[in-house]
């Protein structure tokens, strides 16, 4: 089985040679290059989406608190919203899920990078939203929502090849940004079932990143990241609708991937995760800085 | 080693204990590494860490999570938040050090790590590469690359000619496929570490053949990370 490539059009290209679609491709790929049965490999999707599951269920039910005492208790409030301006369950349940996720990773419970720890809200977030508003049966069985999650790494695996998933590396463009791309393909999976428009809502959600700064206070994986995944899942949302109405992001995947690529090279240290600009020296950031240390 | 095909875990994974894939789940994982290395009961531990880490390893837990490791304990598991009390409770004395200085070819997220027990010492320096993916780049004065991602064998022994026709041909006979081997030398003295990454549990009598081999000082398995 060919299973190396290095761009969205190389991968489509062999998903389409495949005969399989998308996700299935990335099943089978994922199983010729670890020797495990398709079934293993669906069985451990499904125990690492319940993982997920569980860390959004302990978000919204228990009030997290972290060591620097700067995250907790925002997914309770924002799933308590009395009169939030958007009026969608889909819409507010992605906003709250997605800061119960980062919120038990940022206070030290168990969650499942997606692609990284200070991004892990925003697929799960967005997609359980989704499944607890528009499908029914149950969450951990669902295979509908198990290529959506595969279609989110499928994505991610592109990035990744292409450029960089680190902030250290690439600003978190290359994270928190990564994650609405795939939030983005995964619904638009979800949706159309169609692979072009995956790496077409991507494309549109990981242009909407480009450039963003790696500036935590106090180094910590905290602040600006825990409510950085709310944004990131509406920002997703709003790529898969705009893939959902027939737009086309103008640049194709590759070419922004490529571009996000040479950004990151091109971004200040100082905003790439040491903490040493942006948010992490203002004069508040700089207190917490030194309180915590 | 890094250019091998990403796969959905790599990006859905792993499986941790937050905040930070690389200055917890890394860390724990490093600490795993060094702790199946020693290979024995660490009776004092020290960890330095380096750059960011320094600045920021109390508020992502690295010291819960290095301990944790050194403790067997995987860096998905919640006991991982525990760490400090479980080692306290088990007389494990675990030192950590600040160094904000980073000497140049240090990786950004570096720690380094020194155990101590029964007569034997271990001192690795491992990199958290990002995503909780690691580099062991020193083991004992030599220069490595492990990365646990798979099973690994490290040999110690003298710098002579046919050890790692030994060692490879030892493995062979237990059913061991090497995937990549790399012999180490330090600037000085005539030892050399082989560290062989394998495709195939190591059963023990495999570890008991390389000892056995002239030449062969000692022999340790590495088992591959689990998460
Ligand atoms: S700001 Fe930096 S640390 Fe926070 S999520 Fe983004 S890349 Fe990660």
């Amino acid at each position: 089985m060919n299973t190396r490539f290095s761009s969205a059009a190389e991968l489509l290209a062999l998903v389409a040679e495949s005969g399989l679609h998308l996700p299935a491709f990335m099943l089978e790929r994922d199983s010729f290059l670890t020797g495990k049965s398709v079934a293993e490999t669906h069985e451990e999707l499904f125990r690492r989406m319940a993982i997920t599951r569980q860390s959004l269920q302990r978000g919204l039910s228990e009030r997290q608190s972290s060591f620097s005492g700067m995250t907790g208790g925002n997914a309770i409030l924002a799933s308590a919203s009395a009169d939030p301006p958007v009026r969608d369950g889909f819409f507010n349940k992605a906003v709250a899920y997605s800061l119960a996720v980062n919120e038990v990773s940022a206070c030290g419970g168990k969650v499942v990078a997606f692609p990284t720890g200070g991004s892990c809200g925003i697929v799960p977030g967005v997609l359980w939203a989704w499944h607890d508003e528009r499908e029914t049966g149950e969450p951990f069985r669902s295979d509908r929502m198990a290529e959506a999650f595969l279609c989110a790494s499928a994505v991610g695996i592109v990035i990744a090849t292409k450029a960089t998933l680190s902030g250290a590396a690439g600003g978190c463009q290359a994270e928190c940004g990564a994650a609405s791309a795939m939030a983005a393909g995964a619904l638009s999976w979800l949706m159309r079932r169609d692979a072009g428009s995956v790496f077409n809502a991507a494309a549109l959600a990981l242009k909407n990143s480009l450039g963003l700064a790696c500036d935590p206070v106090a180094g910590l994986v905290e602040v600006p990241c825990v409510k950085r995944n709310a944004f990131m899942a509406v920002a997703a949302i709003t790529a898969a609708s705009l893939d959902a109405a027939g737009i086309r992001s103008y640049i194709p995947f590759d070419e922004v991937v490529e571009a996000m690529r040479s950004i990151g090279e091109s971004m200040p240290s100082s905003l790439r995760e040491s903490a040493e600009g942006g948010l992490a020296m203002t004069p508040t950031g700089k207190t917490c800085a030194d309180r915590v240390r | 080693m890094a250019d091998r095909p990403l796969t959905i875990f790599d990006m859905f994974g792993p499986v941790m204990i937050g905040p930070s894939s690389s200055h917890t789940a890394g860390i724990a994982r490093i600490a795993f590494l060094a702790r199946s290395i020693f290979d024995g009961e660490i009776s004092a531990a020290k960890a330095t860490f380096y750059g960011s880490l320094a600045r920021t390893w109390k508020g992502h837990g690295s010291d819960k999570a290095l301990v944790a490791g050194l403790l067997g304990i995987y860096p998905d598991d919640e006991r991982l938040g525990f760490s400090l009390e479980i080692a306290r409770r088990m007389n494990l004395n675990v030192e950590i050090i600040s160094e904000y200085r980073m000497p140049g070819r240090y990786h950004p997220n570096t720690v380094v790590i020194e155990l101590s027990g029964g007569g034997r010492t271990l001192r690795v320096r491992g990199a958290s590469v990002g995503g909780g993916s690691v580099l062991l780049q020193s083991i004992n004065g030599f220069d490595a690359d492990l990365t646990g991602e798979l099973d690994a064998v490290l040999v110690l022994h003298h710098d002579e000619i046919g050890v790692l026709a030994g060692v490879t041909a030892a493995l062979a006979g237990h059913g061991v496929n090497i995937a990549c081997a790399a012999s180490h030398r330090r600037e000085k003295g005539d030892e050399a570490l082989l560290v062989v990454e394998v495709d195939d549990h190591v059963p023990s009598a495999a570890i008991a053949a390389v000892e056995r081999i002239r030449g062969v000082i000692s022999a340790v398995h590495v088992p591959a990370r689990s998460c």
